[in-house]
């Protein structure tokens, strides 16, 4: 579609390696990549390909552990600089091309705003410092800026500080001071992976339609492939540091050349196929029930208000809703983590809520929770193996040898095995330290099992593993599960219901996950709508 | 990736803290003479073969008074550091722990109102109340000193609780006494750690100090601080009497500094160089 339109960025032979202790580690090797004027397009990897490191490699970003072995990039306008050149000397003059040339969005706006500065000096800072406009003109340029960006009242919004503003509107925000100095090219590295479903429609169809707007390309750095789907022109699939197959979009997604798309697209599809779980359970009793919950921190914003949802034995109960929405700390609160200021969480017909001291923790053994972040929730002076056994220790359980045995057992059952049980998680994938924290919860035998965002950092390929592993263990050890998440897809294709959760409280009860789309709750069908292949982006 | 760059400022201080140590703990080998034997013929004697480092006014080896007195101060600024450093540890995790309880506020406004109180006046409140004695030095010492650590841990300690992996203990049935052993105290150990070698050195400053103006060792005792004082008189006709006491406080200030650098830039999480 943009075949005609001059190539706008080039980037030729780029190789990146990361020295560790001993070796180098090879990250990038010899990529070639064309931007043309007026495309997007997207690279598309799991975590770990290296797409992120390119994105820093011609940003002069790198950290100083990378070596860039070769490489050169060359901008429309002759501007050409030998990549190599990068490794410390600080001889390539990245102040013109960073901002000017190529601008950047990262992951976490909110970590990329100063914090203790106001947007407006931002902005402020960034217009003056390229000597892009006089400071008398900083705030009707920002102001005009914001309000294409769909901001109402940007006057308000250049008086805030960045704490004040949601994850989706520092974005937005990020995106406004990105394009004050009229860029040529966009770059975006994971730009809605932080946010939810809602505001991560926002943020795509902006990028979109200033895109359009303004004739920038846009080079868009996701592992989502339903993101990449949706903005894209072009996509180029990256895998281990090496291009493995690139084209248009459709062609791409519906004609997969390489074995690495395949396999991508094969996952996704796994982990989004509707449920096929029996929801004909014999004589389901009620196992826990949330009564009118309410939780709050500071008495004008309650997080949770007025929650209530029942969890059957062996149901597997989804809730869904976007990001402060009061999920997690529902969830927390029903592991014991949080005293809730009223209501009540029953077990069984007995209140659990805010117990303390030995009490909380003989409700340990029954309520289990797995987090979203795995590796952040293991010790990382510890191995697989002296993990697990923790919870047995703090409980007293067993002697030492019933300890290592049932540690053992758990470990296989997640298929952590042999001499990998003696590792810690530094020395450990993602996948596999999601797969130790499981072992951990369930070697206590609970009858219910919270899965916070279990799944949701991870790449498609090990997400449809650990969903797999879970339903397994799920009909073999029969407990509940209670599975929090923002992912409608996730959700559908593991719960028997779902409840969608907004605003702190649940609009409606649960409800069978194949007919959620029947719900008649607007938010439901926002959420619905967000998550459906992104594709109404495409304007 | 710990460089050898890095590590070298804590060799240098191991090397040079060891040392201090064998100079000291071998003062009687090094130096035949007695530290507090008084020699009227040998009055004010500049420094020569017999006597390195000269004789003092009531004609006692310098050389020996320092090293003994070494052992003195050393050894006091470490039972003080370590009064200090048990007492902040205990508190600050006990505050960090059960944050905003009625424990943690009690804590803080005692914390509050040591800082704001100047040490040497206490110091002398102390000497004044109890008498000045070197037990009572280091009481007055410790009891101003653990504020800092307190605080720390308790900082430490507060973020340490927002994490994940407290988060994932608790769940798992940890109780208070192992969240507080296994979970927080290994985390704020190294920062305090830390902190107390840079402590040590100013410690060793401060009971110099405290001793120089008398309220710390009783003559004839040698130690540094009070030796410095003693040679303040003569500093003009015989100078060399403070050059003993001044070169070793510094060495060891020195010591201690180096160490704590070496110690922060292995400890130190945020100064860990990425992937």
């Amino acid at each position: 579609m943009h075949a005609a339109s001059e190539a706008i960025l080039i980037v030729e032979q780029l190789q990146v390696s990361y020295r560790s202790k001993e070796q180098a580690r090879p990250i990038l090797h010899g990529l070639n990549l064309t931007l043309h004027q007026g495309e997007t397009v997207c690279l598309l990897g799991e975590s770990g390909s290296g797409k992120s490191t390119l994105a820093k490699a011609i940003t002069g970003l790198l950290p100083p552990s990378a070596q860039v072995g070769s490489g050169s990039l060359a901008l429309a306008g002759g501007i050409a600089v030998d990549l190599a050149d990068d490794n410390g000397s600080g001889s390539i003059p990245w102040q013109r091309i960073r901002g000017t040339e190529l601008a950047l969005l990262f992951q976490d706006a909110r970590q990329a705003l100063n914090p203790v500065m106001t947007i407006g000096q931002h902005f402020k800072e960034t217009l003056l410092d390229h000597r892009k406009a006089k400071p008398d003109e900083v705030e009707s340029i920002s102001c005009r800026l914001l309000r294409k960006l769909g901001f109402t009242d940007p006057l308000v919004l250049l008086s805030s500080y960045p704490f004040q503003l949601s994850g989706g509107m520092c974005q937005r925000i990020c995106l406004a001071i990105a394009l004050c100095l009229e860029p040529k090219v966009l770059i975006a590295d994971e730009p809605t992976s932080a946010l939810d479903t809602v505001s991560q429609r926002e943020v795509l169809s902006l990028i979109r339609a200033m895109q359009l707007d303004l004739g920038l390309t846009v080079l868009l750095i996701t592992h989502d492939l339903a993101v990449a789907r949706a903005v894209s022109d072009r996509v180029i699939v990256l895998d281990q540091g090496r291009l493995v197959e690139q084209g248009s979009v459709q062609r791409v997604f519906s004609q997969p050349k390489a074995l690495f798309t395949r396999q991508l697209l094969a996952y996704r599809s796994q982990v989004s196929a509707p449920a096929k779980l029996r929801s004909t359970r014999k004589s389901s009793a009620c196992l826990l029930e949330v009564r009118r919950l309410h939780k709050s921190y500071d008495a004008n914003q309650p997080i949770v208000r007025d929650a209530s949802l029942t969890l059957d034995e062996q149901e597997i109960v989804g809730v869904l809703g976007q990001s402060g929405c009061g999920k997690s700390t529902l969830a927390r609160c029903i592991a014991g983590l949080e005293t809730p200021n009223a209501g009540s969480i029953l077990l069984r017909g007995t209140d659990i809520s805010g117990l303390q001291g030995k009490a909380r923790r003989e409700i340990c053994r029954r309520i289990q929770m797995v987090f979203q972040d795995a590796r952040a929730s293991l010790h990382p002076g510890r191995t697989a193996q002296q993990l697990v056994q923790e919870p047995l220790q703090y409980l007293r359980i067993g002697n030492k040898q019933e300890r290592i045995a049932l540690a053992s057992h758990y470990l296989q059952e997640v298929g952590i095995e042999g001499e990998a049980q003696y590792r810690k998680p530094p020395q450990l994938s993602t996948g596999q330290c999601q797969r130790i924290a499981i072992a951990r919860a369930l070697v206590l035998k609970p009858e219910v099992l919270i899965c916070d965002e279990a799944v949701s950092a991870l790449d498609v390929r090990i997400q449809a593993q650990i969903l797999k592993l879970l339903k397994r263990l799920h009909k073999q050890y029969r407990f509940s599960i209670l599975m929090i998440s923002h992912d409608v897809s996730v959700l559908r294709s593991f719960c028997h219901h779902i409840a969608v959760m907004s605003d702190g409280r649940f609009q409606e009860g649960k409800q069978a996950s194949v007919r959620l789309h029947e719900s008649s709750q607007p938010h439901t069908q926002l959420l619905l709508r967000c998550a459906g292949d992104l594709e109404e982006v495409r304007i | 990736m710990h460089s050898t760059r890095r590590s070298v400022s804590l060799i240098a201080g191991t090397v040079l803290l060891g040392l201090l140590a064998v100079l000291i703990a071998g003062a009687h080998w090094i130096s035949p003479y007695d530290p507090v034997q008084q020699h009227a013929a040998e009055r004010l004697e500049k420094p020569s073969a017999q006597h390195p480092f000269g004789t003092d006014r009531f004609g006692r080896d310098l050389l020996a008074r320092t090293l003994h007195g070494g052992q003195i101060t050393l050894l006091s600024a470490m039972a003080a550091l370590s009064g200090a450093l048990a007492i902040g540890l205990a508190v600050g995790l006990a505050a960090g722990m059960f944050h905003n309880s009625l424990l943690d506020r009690l804590f803080m406004r005692m914390i509050d109102v040591l800082l704001a109180f100047p040490f040497m006046v206490l110091a002398m409140v102390v000497a004044a109340l109890f008498g000045t004695s070197l037990f009572h030095l280091l009481l007055a010492v410790i009891a101003v000193g653990w504020v800092t650590f307190a605080r720390l841990a308790r900082s430490v300690v507060l973020q340490a609780r927002n994490e994940t992996s407290f988060a994932a203990a608790r769940v798992l049935g940890a109780s208070n006494r192992t969240l507080i052993l296994r979970e927080l105290a290994p985390k704020a150990l190294s920062p305090v750690l830390i902190l107390a070698t840079f402590e040590l050195g100013s410690l060793i400053l401060s009971i110099a100090a405290l001793s120089f103006l008398g309220l710390g060792a009783q003559p004839p005792t040698p130690e540094w601080g009070s030796m410095l004082a003693d040679g303040r008189e003569y500093v003009l006709q015989s100078p060399h009497i403070m050059f003993g006491p001044a070169l070793f406080i510094m060495l060891s200030v020195l010591a201690f500094n180096l160490i704590g650098e070496g110690l922060r830039d292995r400890l130190d999480p945020y100064e860990k160089p990425q992937l």
